[in-house]
């Protein structure tokens, strides 16, 4: 361990604090927002697909789930935003427990497969349940309760509180990974990447294991869709229950680097500006330079950016 | 009482039998050799006993207390390790790691667990290996590094599946003495081997299985002259 190695991260906090200070510029400030949420979506499925190998193509599903409680609550209910986003993120980890005890009875592709299926029924769910969801209308917030630092109520018409509330989101799920690749269990998962009979024969209880972290995963989903909804104020299927959404959650821990606790920033920070940049220049097919972007770093860089710079930095020493 | 008694063991794959019937049991100390031609159905009867396959009907008891219905986990949980024919190390993880996985199993503390691993692995041999990945091994080291990880989950059965096959003849001598070292440390210990000459020297006892049956059940130089054991390995007579 160097000295690096503590004072890396109190940096990379103060960073995050000051930057609303220097980008004042409203179209930066929702970039950083946005990097932030998905960074959040990156970290949430790093801990499933990054450690235990177990590549979910249906994490839209925790995403909607965690977005429509957040709304149903505070549109049906009247409970603050701020609740509804924790109860978002719980509701989503409850979901995946049955979802895990199902998909997790198969293995590899077929997993995917089942996970990809599971995400359009919840999807459809929400599409036909319209007592509860508003169906294809979808549900609208238009004011946010108030809320205040003592005498200092926060402005939400201002994007900075959004802001803090995305980095502090982000923060906790660092954490969290960091916490889960120190544990027992996070060692577990990784056994689970290499080998699951194997695992199994040692004596690690791979269901348990994986479906534990599956709701870990599931809810920190949630609380991304929770802060979706609040941010946008509007939510409705296609929004929220895309399988898109789902990919686009693979790409950014693939790309950032699996299993790591900085890769998801990392992933997220280029393809959210990446998107934009091609969606700037190129009007029609800029998906294709993106996904032409997917490929070549899947195949050149296989354990993503942070991973291969790590391995870049070992290499020097 | 036998430490594991296998009776009425029936196991079918849609239409095919490829366990039937089998009963054994399995005294205390011992080492028990079980051979038979391949696909006589031994790793499947080491599946059965393990709980990655469920058996059709049969019971199978470790001190009395039955093993069906509980999945691999469970099965070590109660003391019966195993190792695989087809080695599966963990291949990015390194060689101290995936000792130290198993050995979290009685050990939850990562500094207890680690030190049972380093323990176990200088045992068989790996003393000196311990950061490298495990797929820098040697098949005869893997698989040395599989009966390791098997110890450190300290089972009172250790089953093992060809630990010997496909090394050269020193490395035989290696692993058989390695397998006589650990018997003679108080494990009990299942041997599927087709190293003929090894099997015959280490184990106390054989069982023979032909198309999921049992045809031979003794000390290993009464099984060799056995007609029905010949006829298997080597086709019946012509009359």
């Amino acid at each position: 361990m160097t000295l690096a190695a503590p004072i890396a991260p109190v940096l990379a906090v103060l960073a995050l604090l000051a930057l609303p200070l220097v980008a004042t510029n409203q179209f930066y400030l929702h970039l950083a927002i946005t990097v932030l949420m998905w960074t959040l979506l990156g970290a949430a499925w790093n801990l499933l697909g990054g450690f235990a190998g177990q590549v979910s193509f249906g994490h839209a599903a925790f995403f909607g789930i965690g977005a429509y409680t957040t709304m149903i609550l505070y549109l049906k209910l009247g409970l603050a935003p701020w609740y509804g986003m924790a109860l978002g993120g719980l509701v989503g980890a409850l979901a995946a427990l049955p979802i895990g005890l199902i998909c997790f009875r198969l293995r590899g592709p077929y997993f995917s497969l089942s996970t990809l299926a599971v995400a359009e029924i919840v999807r459809l769910v929400a599409l036909n349940w319209e007592e509860l969801t508003n169906g294809p209308v979808g549900l609208l917030i238009t004011t946010l309760p108030p809320v205040g630092l003592p005498g200092r109520p926060l402005n939400w018409e201002s994007k900075v509180p959004f802001y803090y509330l995305g980095a502090g989101l982000v923060v906790g799920a660092m954490v969290a990974t960091d916490r889960l690749a120190r544990s027992r269990l996070g060692a577990y998962l990784l056994a689970i990447r290499e080998d699951e009979d194997a695992a199994e024969s040692i004596g690690i209880d791979t269901v348990r294991a994986k479906v534990v972290t599956l709701a870990l995963s599931a809810f920190f989903t949630g609380l991304g869709g929770g802060f979706y909804g609040v941010y946008f104020r509007y939510v409705d299927p296609d929004a929220v229950f895309p399988i898109a959404l789902s990919v686009e959650m693979v790409f950014i821990a693939v790309v950032g680097g699996l299993a790591t606790v900085g890769g998801p920033v990392i992933g997220a920070v280029f393809l959210v500006t990446l998107g934009e940049l091609f969606r700037e220049r190129f009007l029609v097919g800029h998906l294709i330079f993106y996904g032409l972007f997917m490929m070549l770093a899947i195949r050149y860089l296989p354990e993503g950016i942070w991973g291969g710079a790590r391995r870049a930095l070992a290499a020097r020493r | 009482m036998p430490l594991l008694e296998v009776a009425e063991l029936t196991r079918d794959f849609g239409g095919l039998r490829a366990v039937a019937g089998l009963s054994f049991a399995v005294e205390p100390g011992e080492i028990l050799g079980l051979i038979g031609p391949n696909g006589a159905g031994k790793t499947t009867v080491f599946n059965l006993i393990t709980g990655f396959l469920r058996p059709t009907t049969g019971r199978i008891l470790l001190e009395g207390v039955s093993l069906v219905g509980l999945r691999p986990h469970a099965v070590t949980r109660r003391g019966v390790a195993r190792t695989f024919q087809i080695v599966k190390p963990f291949p990015r993880l390194s060689v101290r790691e995936n000792a130290t996985l198993a050995a979290f199993l009685r050990h939850p503390a990562r500094p207890a667990a680690e030190a049972a691993a380093q323990r176990v692995l200088a045992e068989v041999g790996l003393g000196a290996k311990l950061e490298g990945p495990a797929s820098d091994l040697t098949l005869a080291e893997q698989k040395r590094l599989e009966m390791a990880r098997a110890l450190a989950t300290r089972p009172k059965l250790l089953l093992l599946d060809e630990p010997m096959g496909g090394l050269t003849p020193r490395e035989v001598e290696d692993a058989s003495a390695l397998v006589q070292r650990i018997s003679a440390a108080g494990l009990t210990i299942i041997l599927v081997e087709h190293v003929m000459k090894a099997i015959m020297r280490i184990s106390n006892r054989v069982v023979v299985i032909h198309h999921g049956e049992k045809i031979a059940d003794g000390p290993p130089d009464q099984v060799v002259r056995d007609p029905a054991v010949i006829a298997a390995y080597l086709g019946a007579r012509p009359a």
